[in-house]
């Protein structure tokens, strides 16, 4: 890949940084005070999440029936935000699992908040299949434990077991391979701790990291393995989460295409979702050097190309509807494209298929700000072409008397963005209180300098660089 | 003694009642006297459980009740059945009423009836559910306030009393009383007063049929139509499968007709409906012929005119040119006049002269004594309009003294309520007999409510030598006084209900049932069976006089101009269920809207007026305005504009919040509906509906209807019709020519999968026949019944939440004016390869051994992933915990069926309660399950027989023999999804319609 | 003989992999480095063997993807056989989502668990170097004298071309030993 050749030349890392900068810039983040900037938006999330709180809370006291669902269309908001949620999360294991197989160093710059992103994502993601039982307090029946009804199990064959066992296995081992990754800067801030209380809760955490070569050596092996490992895992979610659909009798979800598709469009909206944050993340927390355009300029790339991935989907399903001879299939896309929710369809291609296509010019994707209202387009894109998937699907199915429409009501609406509040409470916390980025990646990716004279002081230079 | 008299048997299923004596040992063998005794007391003691329940204390404590060691007859637990009489309309089907635990919960026909034939309607079903309507007056009111039936009484007798002496005007006013012993106590009440007279008026009119037989026959009478031996039926504007008369009867009998054996159908019969709005029989019509409002009689006319040619006797007739076709009229008459003696014109029209001229048709098809029967007439409408114009001219003048209504709200259903409610103010004495405080019995002195004829005992006589019997199933839930007992008090002769129909069947019935045995011995046969067939008095035969005989003209159509048409709905009928929620929630069987009344209005009018459906429109006549939603309904004549009465009935605010409340729930303002009554021409000739003109202009509200379909045709609409189709093909039509052809076997698909089940011992399935099905929708509110299914409201319903396990989807097929209409029952349909199962994660829904899809409730957590995965959207999810605060209508509940919490999904079981029910039943018996055991309740109810069960593994059976034959298919077959439930193509008879 | 450890800082990676070549040329035993982060060729410098970590996640990876199979067959086919819409008792294809899922589970966290175990990382443990600096950006080669042909002056010797910054010497570590890899 071109990115390869580009990573031997360029420096990946501005300013010319070496180890110790790389430690104080990045930990000069956390413990400086928060900009106002960060209070801020700290206090816009946390005011979403309490909304969305009390409206799940009201759901959950209330009833399904708060939502605008109906006996044809069972499921709407809740599973597109599921998907949606899910989608975003995939992205965060591409950057620090597939990059890191294929060599990309500079993902490293970025894999930290990508999979904290990821982590972040599957727990919105993980709430929606809760709150959309109609009894969510009973939701543990999903686990096949030993029970007091006789050999009561579950159904091994219903694609919503396959997604509770992906789910939870996803989750789990992202958390894992983000903390893993993360041991070697806990000991980092372990030993600049100040404070002994500090000093002792990162002892904890970091297990007692000492930079020991010998374990370093295991470490790389661990870290590919489980590179190795979340690869798979995280093509195969999306495939199951796909499969929900897929192995339906519904036209427009009864479609052999969904896995790659599915997987494709997760990888787009998870690009563009990195996207938006890196850019964010850049300018309030002053990580220009780390984040430069040079990794925007890359990750757009990726957009154009999953973009190219997904548009081809939209295609394809069309043409094997026409294709097939089947009428019931037929009339699903002829309606999802020009039925009642024709203009939810139209936003879908558009967002997700003609406006990246303004990436392909490198002044496009230099012009941060840009590239930044694109990453937004195509995330409620992406957010679209679910909801669409979903719902036109659901509401003019076989039988001409059960057709249905769908329109949400306050609350789900207030769930969604209670969802958004959750995801970026704890993404701007994060911030805070982890590297946002990967130390000990970086340094390991700084170019190497001559032997400094005995009086070079590196903190000096690193202020000074600050200041500019 | 002992062993003179058979000891009486209360039986609980047909099984064990056809099955001999002895069989159930548990049920005593004691001399009959002690045996009513204890059956009454039994009643008595099982109603003390409910006394808490009645709204108010009840009364003074029944002399019999005592306490029983050991309870007679009563297995806690098990349900019973007793025959008895419907008592929902006038109509008077047979019923085996079933009770638990000595409470009513469901409600059957009687198979033994000879007319209803264990058929039941849509009303007959819900009625059971006004028993336990929180709502009812549970005690006389004298001057509005609470007092005691003495004090009533005492009131009354002394009104009777001082009219006596001085000769001022008594006056009965009732609806129709099939009841022989109430009519005798009538009869007598009104003898003792010089001046007494008994009024009678139906709520719906049928006043010009006995007035058109009064002048051709010269006898006012209301014949017995006989639609079983009608090959060709010829309607004017009767909705007879719907509202006229008898539809149940009715139903049967042209089903019946029309279907010759299970597998093929009558080729001979044909149905020809001349209407101007879309009524549900119009719906089934083989050849439906739109005419303006009106018009029927003019068009009579001409088949006249054609009839009398064709006898060789023409007519001095010159008639104006019919707004028909004169092909379609010769291609009518001919047919007619082919099958004559197999031949029956019918018209509900209100006016004398169409009635006659319809008379004079039936007298040149020769249909007296084949397919009307005149020597056992009907006595299911007995309203005369003449009386009650007379009765309204006295209370103008201020004659009556003490005025008596029973049973009827002449304030809602009269016209011109505001005279009438002046002129009642000046009646001395104007006692109500009613359930609740209605429209009139809020402007009576004293008010007597009537039990429930579900509480009370009673007979009925709906057609001339069939008597049935009704006896009480439970002890009266408030201090109410049958309507009987309250006449014989007020004839100075206090009986009681069960003494007066006891003696007055000992007097003039036994003796002409001619029967061998005692009285005794007739009387409790006749119990337990429900009903008797008498031998009929025949008088001399009745002659058709044609002398007098003129054409009716056609009404003059002002172009453009708009007429009203007021009809009875099918849940609705008259509106005296308006109290009802199962009723209002029934979705109408034509235009699928619950919940409401509205101004139907063609397609073709609603583009010019402006308006489409929901649109409130302001329809004006002279200083009459009433404000109704449009609602614009195909095949309706364009000069037609229809409202349905029985609705805006006070009290009805009650429903305006039904159904689950939160935050972004719709409620409702004022009654249901509105009421239309003011709009009834009140003229000479008698009541009518039709005819009045109108003006409708839109306003610029809009009013949400509640229906339960949004898409109304199979055709794909067009912007998004699939390239090569363009129709769904859900339901499947054949025509008489194909039928000989045998069907085609059902290979199934080739599968992937090996088949590991086996399904050995029974394999429940069902047959629906579309072809005989007329969407009455009688099944689904048996559905309801059976099934506990709850109540969601209009808001809930326009939601696309309704529960009703059992729907009927309508699909209209071909243009506007010549619009084609099928039903198509759609439940569970037990698929071998049901979707719905795979899907789910915990197992909530799996296959049962008898190839059943079974929901477990207690183990769903409402993914909700089998309704979306169900390609019939059979499924309903209890989206909230649905309102069940109303104690008293809690008891109507089926105990043998869960009430389903929030959050679970739900749907039609096939009534697996009562195959177990069944499967219990014959091994207790030490008996094989025979076919026909076990009914759901849908088949039991249908009155067109449309719905087998039964076991697919029994070659015999019949649903295996209909489910072989060629007209069978299953719906969305494609799928492979294998569903126990088929359908019989329906089969279109008419050559020159030929929709898909 | 008095075995000591010499500890050599340098400030540059490539001074600490040069240093841990020229040691290892000479045949000086060393114990371990220290490093911010997985220095590029220390491993080949200081003649480490690959990971058998590898095989840990396999067997694992194997074991739950078997057990769990197993489970399903036995949950589905023998415990409690259920008529779902009309398929096979044992609907094989439709376990293996499951299966997979489950097998990297295993895998995954069994190798966590298992790198934590051979390394000796758990919470609370004391970091074993004395070194500062090395979670920062200071290098550290630890070499061990016999007190001998290999001794303090020598290793000095040995470390001047990469200019560590510093070289200290310290009693044998009891708790030597990185344990096998």
């Amino acid at each position: 890949m071109a990115e390869v050749g580009q990573a031997l030349e360029l420096p990946l890392i501005a300013g010319n940084k070496r180890p110790g900068d790389v430690t104080n810039d990045v930990m000069g983040v956390i413990e400086r005070r928060p900009s106002l900037l960060w209070w801020g938006g700290l206090l816009l999330s946390v005011v979403a999440l309490l909304i969305g709180l009390v409206a799940v809370t009201y759901q959950v006291a209330t009833g399904i029936g708060t939502w605008g669902l109906n006996g044809t269309v069972g499921w709407a908001f809740d599973i597109t935000n599921f998907v949606f949620w899910i989608g975003i999360g995939h992205a965060g294991t591409l950057i620090s699992a597939i990059l890191f197989l294929l060599r990309q160093k500079w993902r490293t710059s970025v894999n930290r908040s990508a999979e904290a992103m990821t982590l972040f994502a599957v727990v919105c993601a993980g709430i929606f299949p809760l709150i959309h039982l109609g009894r969510p307090w009973l939701a543990f029946w999903m686990m096949p434990y030993p029970n007091g009804r006789g050999p009561l199990w579950v159904n091994f064959q219903s694609p919503l077991i396959w997604d509770f066992f992906a789910i939870s296995t996803y989750f789990t081992i992202s958390a894992l391979f983000w903390y893993v990754g993360l041991i070697p800067d806990l000991a980092t801030m372990r030993d600049r701790a100040k404070t002994p209380l500090k000093r002792k809760v990162l002892g904890w955490l970091s297990l007692g990291w000492d930079g020991s070569f010998r374990t370093w050596h295991r470490y790389e092996t661990v870290y590919l393995l489980l590179a190795g490992l979340a690869t798979p895992l995280v093509i195969s979610v999306h495939t199951i989460v796909s499969m929900d659909f897929a192995t339906s009798i519904l036209p427009g979800w009864h479609t052999t295409i969904f896995p790659p598709y599915f997987v494709a469009g997760a990888i787009f909206s998870g690009m563009a979702m990195v996207l938006t944050l890196m850019l964010i993340a850049r300018k309030t927390m002053r990580l220009e050097d780390y984040i430069t355009p040079r990794h925007i300029d890359v990750m757009c790339k990726l957009v154009v190309v999953t973009s190219g991935l997904v548009g081809l989907a939209y295609a394809t399903e069309l043409f094997s509807a026409f294709y097939s001879g089947n009428a019931h299939e037929q009339f699903a896309f002829i309606n999802r494209a020009t039925g009642p929710l024709a203009w939810g369809y139209g936003i879908m291609v558009a967002c997700n298929v003609l406006i990246p296509q303004l990436l392909w010019s490198s002044r496009v994707r230099g012009r941060l700000l840009a590239v930044f209202v694109i990453s937004i387009a195509v995330n409620v894109g992406m957010w679209f072409e679910r909801f669409i998937i979903i719902v036109t699907s659901l509401e003019r199915s076989f039988l001409p008397s059960s057709w249905s429409s769908y329109t949400p009501t306050l609350i789900e609406l207030a769930t969604l963005l209670g969802s958004f509040g959750l995801f970026f409470t704890l993404f701007l916390l994060f911030c805070r209180f982890v590297p946002a980025i990967a130390m000990a990646e970086v340094k390991g990716v700084l170019h190497p300098h001559p032997r400094p004279p005995a009086e070079a002081d590196g903190t000096s230079s690193v202020l000074a660089e600050v200041k500019v | 003694m002992h062993q003179m008299t058979k000891p009486k048997r209360y039986w609980m299923t047909r099984v064990d009642r056809d099955a001999p004596a002895g069989v159930q040992p548990e049920f005593p063998t004691h001399p009959q006297a002690d045996a009513l005794a204890t059956r009454r007391a039994f009643l008595k003691t099982a109603g003390f459980s409910f006394a808490g329940l009645a709204a108010a204390d009840c009364g003074s404590a029944p002399q019999f009740a005592l306490p029983h060691t050991q309870q007679p007859e009563l297995t806690p637990g098990r349900g019973y059945s007793y025959a008895s009489t419907c008592g929902a309309c006038e109509a008077a089907c047979g019923l085996l009423v079933t009770t638990h635990d000595g409470r009513p919960t469901k409600i059957e026909g009687n198979p033994d009836h000879p007319l209803s034939g264990g058929a039941t309607c849509a009303v007959g079903q819900a009625s059971i559910l006004g028993l336990y309507d929180s709502l009812r007056l549970t005690y006389p009111t004298r001057g509005g306030v609470r007092t005691t039936w003495a004090d009533v009484d005492a009131e009354i007798l002394a009104a009777l009393g001082s009219a006596r002496q001085n000769g001022r005007a008594v006056r009965l006013l009732t609806g129709t009383t099939t009841s022989p012993t109430t009519s005798a106590l009538i009869r007598t009440l009104v003898a003792s007063v010089p001046n007494g007279r008994h009024v009678v008026y139906d709520p719906v009119s049928s006043s010009a049929i006995p007035d058109a037989y009064l002048v051709t026959h010269g006898l006012r009478l209301l014949p017995h139509y006989r639609f079983g031996d009608a090959d060709v039926v010829v309607s004017f504007e009767a909705d007879f499968l719907g509202t006229w008369i008898a539809p149940v009867e009715f139903t049967r009998g042209y089903t019946a007709r029309r279907r010759a054996g299970d597998q093929g159908v009558s080729g001979n019969a044909h149905h020809v409906q001349v209407e101007s709005r879309l009524s549900l029989t119009g719906s089934k019509a083989d050849r439906r012929i739109r005419v303006a409002p009106g018009d029927v009689g003019h068009i009579a006319s001409h088949v006249a005119l054609r009839l009398s040619m064709l006898a060789g006797a023409p007519l001095p007739w010159t008639l104006e040119e019919a707004a028909v076709d004169s092909a379609v009229l010769d291609e009518l008459t001919e047919r007619l006049w082919a099958s004559r003696g197999r031949a029956l014109v019918v018209t509900s029209s209100q006016d004398v002269g169409t009635q006659v001229v319809c008379n004079l048709i039936n007298q040149l098809l020769g249909s007296y004594g084949t397919t009307i029967d005149l020597d056992r007439p009907s006595n299911q409408r007995q309203g005369n309009d003449n009386d009650l114009q007379a009765l309204r001219a006295e209370l103008a003048r201020g004659d009556v003294a003490v005025l008596i209504v029973a049973g009827v709200n002449p304030v809602y259903d009269l016209p011109d309520s505001a005279g009438l409610v002046r002129d009642l103010e000046r009646v001395e004495h104007l006692v109500s007999v009613a359930d609740r405080l209605d429209e009139t019995a809020r402007l009576a002195h004293v008010v007597c409510p009537d039990h429930h004829y579900l509480e009370t005992w009673g007979d009925a006589e709906p057609v001339a030598g069939v008597v049935s019997l009704s006896q009480p199933t439970i002890r009266p839930m408030g201090d109410t006084r049958a309507f009987i007992e309250s006449l014989t008090a007020w004839s100075g002769v206090p009986q009681s209900a069960y003494d007066a129909v006891r003696a007055n069947w000992e007097q003039s019935i036994y003796p002409r049932a001619g029967a061998a045995d005692l009285f005794s011995a007739f009387w409790n046969r006749t119990l337990e069976r429900g009903v008797v067939e008498l031998t009929p008095t025949v008088a001399a035969p009745l002659v058709f006089s044609g002398d007098g005989l003129s054409p009716v003209d056609r009404v003059a159509a002002n172009a453009g101009g708009l007429a009203l048409v007021l009809y009875p709905k099918v849940a609705m009928r008259d509106g005296r269920h308006a109290h009802n929620a199962w009723l209002h929630e029934m979705p109408d069987p034509v235009t699928k809207v619950t919940w409401d009344n509205y101004a139907s209005v063609s397609p073709a009018t609603a583009e010019r007026l402006g308006v489409s459906d929901g649109d409130v429109v302001r329809v004006v006549s002279g200083d009459l305005m009433v404000e109704l939603p449009a609602f614009v309904q195909p095949g309706q004549h364009d000069g037609a504009v229809a409202v349905a009465l029985g609705y805006g009935r006070a009290g009805t605010e009650r429903f305006n919040n039904v159904g689950p409340s939160w935050l972004q729930a719709r409620t409702r303002e004022g009654p249901v509906g509105r009421s239309a009554a003011p709009f009834v021409v009140a003229g000479d000739g008698g009541r009518r509906y039709d005819g009045r003109r109108i003006t409708v202009t839109k306003t610029e509200r809009r009013h949400r209807l509640a229906s339960t379909q949004e898409q109304h045709s199979l055709a794909v609409p067009g912007a998004v019709a699939p390239i090569g189709t363009s129709e769904h093909s859900v339901v499947q039509e054949t025509s008489v020519a194909d039928l000989g052809h045998g069907g085609h076997p059902h290979e199934p698909h080739p599968d992937l999968w090996p088949r590991d089940h086996q399904y050995p011992g029974h394999r429940w399935g069902m047959t629906i026949d579309l072809d005989s099905c007329t969407g009455c929708s009688a099944c689904v509110v048996a559905c309801q019944v059976e099934n506990n299914v709850p109540v969601v409201g209009p808001d809930e319903v326009s939601r696309h939440r309704a529960m009703h396990w059992l729907r009927i989807d309508r699909y209209y097929a071909g243009d506007d004016d010549d619009v084609t209409v099928a039903h198509q029952p759609m439940l569970c349909q037990h698929c071998e390869q049901a979707p719905c199962e795979a899907v789910c994660p915990v197992l909530a829904t799996v296959h049962s051994s008898e190839g059943l899809n079974e929901q477990v409730y207690n183990r769903c957590v409402g993914t909700r992933y089998c309704a979306n995965n169900c390609p019939y959207k059979v499924r309903r999810f209890n989206w909230f915990d649905y309102p069940r605060e109303d104690v008293a209508a809690n008891l109507v509940l089926n105990p043998n069926v869960t009430v389903r919490s929030r959050g679970v999904m739900e749907k039609c079981s096939l009534c697996v309660q009562r195959i177990e029910e069944g499967k219990i039943e014959a091994s207790r018996n030490g008996v094989a399950v025979a076919d026909g055991d076990i009914k759901t309740a849908c088949q039991q109810s249908c009155p067109a027989e449309a719905i087998v069960f039964g076991d697919l593994n029994d070659p015999q059976s019949r649903v295996s023999t209909l489910a072989a034959g060629g007209r069978t298919y299953r719906v969305l077959e494609e799928l492979n999804t294998r569903p126990a439930v088929q359908y019989l193509k329906i089969v279109r008879r008419d050559e020159n319609e030929s929709h898909g | 003989m008095s075995r000591t450890r010499v500890i050599c800082n340098f400030e540059r990676e490539e001074d600490l992999v040069g240093a841990a070549e020229a040691a290892r040329d000479r045949g000086v035993e060393i114990e371990d480095a220290y490093a911010p982060y997985a220095v590029h060729g220390l491993a080949a410098a200081m003649g480490l063997a690959h990971s058998r970590l590898p095989r840990v996640t396999l067997v694992l990876g194997l074991l739950g993807a078997a057990s769990f199979l197993a489970f399903q067959y036995w949950a589905s086919v023998i415990s409690w056989p259920t008529n779902v819409g009309g398929r096979p008792w044992n609907s094989l294809p439709a376990f293996v989502p499951v299966t997979f899922e489950v097998m990297v589970l295993f895998a995954g966290v069994g190798t966590v668990i298992a790198f934590l175990v051979v390394t000796g990382h758990y919470p609370g443990r004391r970091p074993r170097s004395s070194v500062p600096g090395v979670t920062d950006d200071r290098f550290a080669l630890v070499l061990i004298t016999d007190g001998d042909r290999i001794n303090l002056a020598a290793v000095e010797a040995l470390m001047s071309p990469f200019v560590p910054a510093s070289i200290s010497e310290e009693a044998p570590d009891t708790s030597a030993g990185g344990g096998p890899s």
